[in-house]
C-alpha cells in the first residue's frame, strides 16, 4: 500500500488542510517559513500511525485533532485483509474502481483514538449500512417494548383489581361486623324508638352489604379474566422479558467496559512517562491487574452482546406471534448473534495493520548522541536526545535488555567489537556510493558504567559512541554534521528494513540535515533518490538545495493564512497552487532557480504556451503573427522537448500559469502522459488546464497539407505519403533550418493565412480552437 | 503494348536450327506462353476488381462496361463501402495491356492503403494522397527523362442516407442526368502523378442526389474510338448524347445498347484503348 494523500483536521495552527496528494514519484518536500506549520504536518501523519498525541497540539477551542490518510490500495488485497465479516454492499466495488481507500484517525477527550475508514463515498457506504442496521434493531426493540408494555399493563390492571377485591372483601368484612353489632345493640335497648332507628341503620348496612356483596362478585370474576390476561402475557413474552434483562446486563457491561479502559489508559499512560525501569516495576502490578480486569470486562461484554442479540431476536419472532421453540430453530439458522458486517471502525482497524509503518525522523532524537544511559534507550526516553538513534543501533545489533542486563560482559564487549566492524563495512559502502565520499569512517560504540563521580547514578550503564577516520577518534559531534547526519540517517534506514515486513514505509524526516552546508543538503536529496523505490519520504525543508529544480511538483508549501501571525491557521498549497502562495514562501524555489521572472516582459504570468523545440516555436510564431486570435498568447520554446519538465518546473516555481503543448509522436507523449501524471495526477480538468497534445499530428509541421509543406516548407516536388514530419526525419532535414527560412519568407513574401489551403487552414485551427479554450 | 521477348534465344533459334519453318513453331510457341501467362495475370486483375455481389449488395441499379483492348487492362474502378459512404472510382491508367495493368495493380493498392485508416476522406483528400504515393513510387521529381507516368480518375463518395454526393476528379469528368437533362461536373486538369506544373490540391465538389438521378463515370476509351463511315473518333460530345438518350431505359439495357453501339461504331476498326463506363441510378 503507499500513501498518497493526507487530510489534517484540528492539529496544532492547521484547522483544515484539505486534501493534499503526495508526489507520485515517492518524495515530497514540505517547504515554508519557520512556525509556518512544517513539523506539524510530518506531526499530525506521525500521529496518524502511531495514535498519540500530546496535549500541546490541540487548538484553543479544544477542537479535537482528526487525521486522515489515503491509500493506494490492491482490490485483491482489501479482499483477502477483509474476509472474516461481510462488507456493505458496494464498498468493494468502490475500491475496486478507485484502488485507494482512507483511514480517519479520530481523537476523543481523552485523546483516546480509532481509527475507521474514511473518504466521503465510502463513509457513505458504510454509513447506509450502519443506518439500516440500526433502524432494523430499532423496529425489533420498538416491537419487544410493546409487547413488554402489554404485558405490564395487564399486569398492572390485574395488580389493581386484586387490591380492589382485598378492599371489598374489607368492606364486607366491615359490614358484616358494624350489622352484628348494631344487633346486639338494639338487643339491648328494646325500646320501640330505638328499635326504630336501630332497624332503619340495620337496614341500610344490609344493603350496603348486599352492594358489596354483588360488587365483590363482579370484581371476582372480572378478576378471573384479568389474572388470566396476565398470567398468559407473562409467560407469552417472557422472552421478552428475558430480553430486557439482557439488555440491562449489557448496559452494565458496556459501563465497565469503558470505566475500565479509562483506567487502563490513564495508568499506561503514567507507566510509560515514568523514566527508569525500577519506578516502573513498582506500577507494573497493578497495570497487569487492570489489564486482566479489562480483559474480563471485554469477554462479559462480548457475552452480555450475544445474550442480548440472540433474546432480541427470540422475543421480536414470538412477538410475531411465532412458537418459542419456532423462533428458537430460526434464529438458530439465521445466526443475528455472529456480527456478519464490518463496521466503519472495524474495517479500519483491519487495514491499517497493512498500511505502511510511518517513521518520523527528527534531529533531537535521531542523530547519534555523544553518550546514553542505557536506561534511557530501553525505557524509549524521548526526551532524551539521540535516544532513537541509539535504539536504532540496538536493533542492528539484535542485543536485548536482557542481555545488558544479565549478560556476560566479555561477551558483550565481543559482540559489540563484531558490530562495530560489521556497521563500519555497511555504512562505508553507503558513504561511498550513495554519497561520492572516499574517507574511511568506522563506528564504535562501548558500554560503560557511571563512577562515584556521578552519585545518583553511580554503577548504571551507559553507552558512548565514536567515530573514527584515519586520524582520530571522536564523539559523533565533534564530527561534521553531514558525518553525523547522514550515519544517523543509515541507522534509520537499516533498523527500518530489520523491522519492515513487506508494507513499505513512509519516512518522516522533519528538516533533514538542518544546518549541512549546501553540498552535503544535495547529497540528502540523493540519498532519498536512492532509497525513493524502497520507500516514501515526506520531508520538510526552507533549503533550496534540498528542492530539486526539475521535480517542483514534489512541492507542498505552508504558511500562515496571515503570514505575520502565528496564531493563524496553517495553509497548504501543492504543486499546482504554488502561484497563490507568498514569494516568502516560495524564497528557496527562487533562490534556487533565480528571480522571480514573471516581472519580466517575455514571460506573462498567464497565457504562456511551453513549446517542445524552436522549430514549432517558428512555425506557430509565424502562423500567429497571420491570423488574430482573440486571446494573447506567448510562446515560450523548451531547447528540445527533453527540457520540456524542466520549463515546466520553473514556471511552477516562479507561480506562472503555463500550458504544455506536445506532439503527437512517441517522446511528445511520453512527456505529455508523465506531466498527466506528476502534474495533473489524473485529474481530467487539470489535464485539460495544463496540457494539449497534437494527437494525429506528429510535430508541427504535420500541421500544413503536403501540397503546403511542399510549397512553402520544402520547395521540392517529390511524393510524401507518409506525414511530413516523418519524411523530415527520414531524409535527414533539418527542422530548425527549414522552420527558419519558412518564417523569413513569410515575412519577404508578405504570405497571408488565406494563401495555405484547405486542409493546412483547418489544421492550425484546430488547434488554435483547443489553445483558446484554455487561454485567458 | 510492351512486353518482354527474348531476342536473343530467338536469334539462337535460327542460328541453330536455320529453318524458317522451325523458328516459326518456335516463335508461336513462344506467343502461346506469354498469351498463357498474360491470361493468367488477367485472372489476377480480375480478382482485383469489386465482384459482381458486392456491386449488387451495396449499388441499387447499375451497371459496368468493361471492354479491355488487350487481355489485361489500364482501366479499372474500385469500389469501398464504409458506414454509410461508398466510394467509387474509375480510374484510366498511362498505357493499356500490361504496364497499364501494372499501373492499375498500384492505383488499387493505394486506394485501399489510404482507406485502411477506415475515417471518412475527402474524395480530393483522398486524390492528393493517391498523387503522392504515385509520384514517391515512381521517384517522380518534375526532373527531365523520368518517368511521366500516371492515371487519370473520377471518384466519388456517396452517402447512402442523405444521397450528398462527394467528387473530384484528376482529369475525368462526372456526369449526371437529372430529370431527363444531362449535366457535368468537371475533375482538375491534372492527374495521378507528375505533370508539367506544380501540384495543387484536387478541387472536392459537393452534390445532392435526387432519387432517380444517374451517374456516369468512363474512362476515355469509348469517345477516342476510330470507326464509323469515316473512321474518326466517336469523340466525347457525342458519347453524351448518347448517354443523354439511353438514360431512360434500364440500366441493364443501357449496358447493352452502348455495347452495341461502340461495337456497330469500331466496325472493323481496332479497338485503340481500354474501355470502362459506369452508370448507378440513385
Amino acid at each position: 500500500m503507499k500513501l498518497i494523500s493526507f487530510r489534517i483536521h484540528n492539529y496544532r495552527s492547521i484547522i483544515d488542510s484539505g486534501w493534499n496528494d503526495l508526489s507520485p514519484d515517492n518524495i515530497t518536500g514540505i517547504i515554508g517559513q519557520n512556525e509556518s506549520g512544517k513539523t506539524s504536518i510530518l506531526e499530525a501523519l506521525n500521529s496518524f500511525y502511531t495514535g498519540t498525541v500530546s496535549e500541546d497540539i490541540l487548538r484553543g477551542d479544544m477542537s479535537l485533532p482528526v487525521v486522515s490518510c489515503c491509500f493506494e490500495i490492491d482490490p485483491g488485497l482489501a479482499g483477502k485483509v477483509l474476509d472474516e465479516k461481510e462488507l456493505p454492499p458496494g464498498v468493494l466495488k468502490q475500491i475496486k474502481s478507485s484502488r485507494e481507500l482512507c483511514l480517519t484517525r479520530i481523537w476523543d477527550e481523552d485523546l483516546g483514538s480509532r481509527i475507521k475508514i474514511g473518504g466521503q463515498k465510502m463513509s457513505a457506504l458504510f454509513d447506509k449500512h450502519e443506518k439500516l442496521n440500526s433502524e432494523y434493531q430499532k423496529k425489533l426493540h420498538k416491537k419487544v417494548d410493546a409487547c413488554l408494555e402489554k404485558k405490564d399493563k395487564a399486569v398492572q390492571l390485574y395488580a389493581e383489581a386484586e387490591k380492589d377485591r382485598k378492599m371489598l372483601v374489607q368492606d364486607i368484612d366491615r359490614f358484616r361486623l358494624l350489622i352484628a353489632e348494631e344487633q346486639k345493640e338494639s338487643k339491648l335497648k328494646k325500646g320501640k324508638d330505638a328499635d326504630k332507628a336501630s332497624l332503619a341503620r340495620l337496614s341500610k348496612m344490609e344493603k350496603d352489604l348486599a352492594q358489596s356483596t354483588g360488587t365483590l362478585t363482579r370484581k371476582k370474576k372480572e378478576l378471573q379474566l384479568l389474572k388470566k390476561e396476565a398470567e398468559e402475557l407473562t409467560r407469552n413474552y417472557k422472552i421478552a422479558e428475558s430480553s430486557r434483562q439482557a439488555t440491562i446486563r449489557l448496559d452494565t457491561a458496556i459501563d465497565v467496559l469503558e470505566s475500565t479502559y479509562k483506567e487502563l489508559r490513564d495508568l499506561q499512560r503514567i507507566f510509560n512517562s515514568i523514566k527508569y525501569e525500577i519506578d516502573r516495576r513498582g506500577v507494573k502490578p497493578e497495570l497487569d491487574k487492570l489489564n486482566e480486569k479489562y480483559v474480563k470486562a471485554l469477554q462479559e461484554y462480548d457475552l452480555a452482546n450475544e445474550d442480548a442479540i440472540i433474546k432480541l431476536n427470540l422475543a421480536y419472532k414470538v412477538a410475531e406471534g411465532m412458537t418459542l421453540t419456532a423462533a428458537e430453530r430460526e434464529v438458530e439458522s439465521e445466526k443475528p448473534h455472529i456480527d456478519k458486517y464490518y463496521s466503519r471502525e472495524e474495517a479500519g482497524t483491519a487495514i491499517f495493520e497493512h498500511i505502511p509503518e510511518f517513521v518520523l525522523f527528527e534531529d533531537f532524537s535521531s542523530l547519534l548522541p555523544n553518550k546514553i544511559d542505557l536506561e534511557d534507550i530501553l525505557g524509549a526516553n524521548r526526551e532524551v536526545e539521540g535516544m532513537r538513534a541509539a535504539r536504532n543501533f540496538l536493533k542492528l545489533s539484535g542485543l536485548t535488555p536482557s542481555f545488558f542486563v544479565e549478560g556476560s560482559s566479555r561477551l558483550l564487549k565481543q559482540k559489540i567489537e563484531r558490530l562495530n566492524r560489521s556497521i563500519t563495512v555497511d555504512f562505508q559502502d553507503f558513504w561511498r556510493q550513495q554519497i561520492g565520499k572516499r574517507n574511511k569512517i568506522s563506528i564504535s560504540f562501548e558500554m560503560e558504567h557511571y563512577s562515584q563521580s556521578h552519585p545518583e547514578k553511580s554503577g548504571y550503564p551507559y553507552l558512548e559512541f565514536w567515530i573514527k577516520d584515519r586520524h582520530e577518534r571522536l564523539y559523533p559531534k565533534q564530527r561534521s554534521r553531514g558525518v553525523r547526519w547522514f550515519l544517523s540517517f543509515y541507522l534509520e534506514l537499516k533498523a527500518a528494513a530489520l523491522s519492515e515486513h513487506g508494507k513499505g514505509m513512509v519516512l518522516l524526516i522533519d528538516e533533514p540535515g538542518l544546518s549541512l552546508h549546501a553540498r552535503a543538503q544535495e547529497d540528502v536529496l540523493k540519498v532519498f533518490d536512492y532509497i525513493k523505490d524502497r520507500m516514501q519520504v515526506i520531508y520538510s525543508t526552507h533549503s533550496p538545495h534540498l528542492i530539486d529544480s526539475k521535480k517542483i511538483y514534489r512541492l507542498l508549501a505552508v504558511q500562515r493564512e496571515i503570514e505575520d501571525k502565528d496564531s493563524s491557521e496553517t495553509k497548504i498549497f501543492n504543486a499546482k497552487s504554488l502561484t497563490a502562495a507568498s514569494a516568502d514562501t516560495l524564497s528557496p524555489i527562487y533562490t534556487l532557480i533565480g528571480a522571480r521572472l514573471s516581472e519580466q516582459q517575455y514571460i506573462r504570468q498567464k497565457n504562456n504556451v511551453i513549446l517542445e523545440d524552436i522549430s514549432t516555436y517558428y512555425y506557430l510564431s509565424t502562423i500567429l503573427s497571420l491570423i488574430e486570435l482573440e486571446k494573447e498568447v506567448y510562446l515560450l520554446p523548451s531547447s528540445h522537448i527533453s527540457n520540456v519538465e524542466t520549463l515546466v518546473n520553473l514556471l511552477l516555481g516562479w507561480g506562472i500559469d503555463f500550458i504544455v503543448l506536445t506532439g503527437g509522436n512517441a517522446k511528445g507523449l511520453e512527456i505529455h502522459n508523465d506531466l498527466k501524471q506528476n502534474l495533473c495526477r489524473g485529474d481530467r480538468k487539470l489535464e485539460k488546464k495544463y496540457l494539449i497534445n497534437m494527437e494525429s499530428f506528429l510535430s508541427v509541421e504535420d500541421f500544413f497539407s503536403t501540397l503546403d509543406f511542399k510549397k512553402y516548407v520544402l520547395h521540392q516536388r517529390v511524393g510524401i505519403p507518409e506525414s511530413n514530419s516523418i519524411f523530415l526525419k527520414d531524409n535527414r532535414y533539418s527542422r530548425a533550418v527549414l522552420a527558419s527560412n519558412f518564417m523569413n519568407e513569410v515575412q519577404d513574401n508578405n504570405m497571408k493565412f488565406e494563401d495555405f489551403d484547405d486542409e493546412t487552414k483547418e489544421n492550425f485551427m484546430w488547434l488554435f480552437r483547443k489553445l483558446e479554450n484554455i487561454l485567458y | 503494348m510492351r512486353g518482354y521477348y527474348d531476342f536473343e534465344q530467338m536469334n539462337n533459334i535460327e542460328n541453330n536450327t536455320g529453318s524458317v519453318a522451325d523458328a516459326m513453331e518456335e516463335l508461336e510457341r513462344h506467343k502461346k506462353e506469354v498469351t498463357d501467362s498474360i491470361e493468367y495475370a488477367f485472372l489476377i486483375q480480375a480478382a482485383l476488381l469489386p465482384p459482381n455481389q458486392q456491386l449488387e449488395r451495396y449499388l441499387d441499379e447499375h451497371f459496368v462496361l468493361y471492354l479491355p483492348r488487350d487481355i489485361v487492362s489500364g482501366d479499372f474502378y474500385w469500389l469501398y463501402p464504409m458506414d454509410q459512404w461508398i466510394y467509387i472510382a474509375v480510374a484510366d491508367c498511362t498505357g493499356h495491356g500490361v504496364p497499364g495493368a501494372l499501373m492499375s495493380i498500384l492505383g488499387i493498392s493505394f486506394l485501399n492503403e489510404i482507406m485502411s485508416k477506415r475515417e471518412f476522406i475527402k474524395p480530393n483528400r483522398i486524390l492528393n494522397l493517391m498523387r503522392e504515393k504515385v509520384m514517391k513510387a515512381l521517384h517522380q521529381t518534375g526532373a527531365r527523362n523520368e518517368s511521366q507516368d500516371g492515371m487519370d480518375i473520377g471518384l466519388i463518395a456517396l452517402n447512402r442516407s442523405t444521397n450528398e454526393l462527394q467528387y473530384a476528379g484528376a482529369n475525368n469528368f462526372l456526369h449526371y442526368i437529372r430529370k431527363g437533362e444531362i449535366k457535368q461536373m468537371k475533375g482538375d486538369r491534372m492527374p495521378i502523378g507528375i505533370s508539367g506544373i506544380e501540384e495543387v490540391s484536387f478541387s472536392n465538389h459537393l452534390i445532392t442526389m435526387h432519387k432517380g438521378d444517374i451517374v456516369y463515370l468512363f474512362s476515355d476509351g469509348f469517345a477516342d474510338q476510330f470507326g464509323g463511315k469515316k473512321g474518326k473518333k466517336y469523340k466525347y460530345r457525342q458519347f453524351q448524347s448518347l448517354l443523354h438518350s439511353n438514360s431512360k431505359r434500364p440500366m441493364r439495357e443501357q449496358k447493352e445498347l452502348l455495347l452495341n453501339e461502340f461495337l456497330n461504331w469500331k466496325g472493323s476498326y481496332d479497338q485503340v484503348d481500354d474501355i470502362l463506363v459506369m452508370g448507378l441510378k440513385i
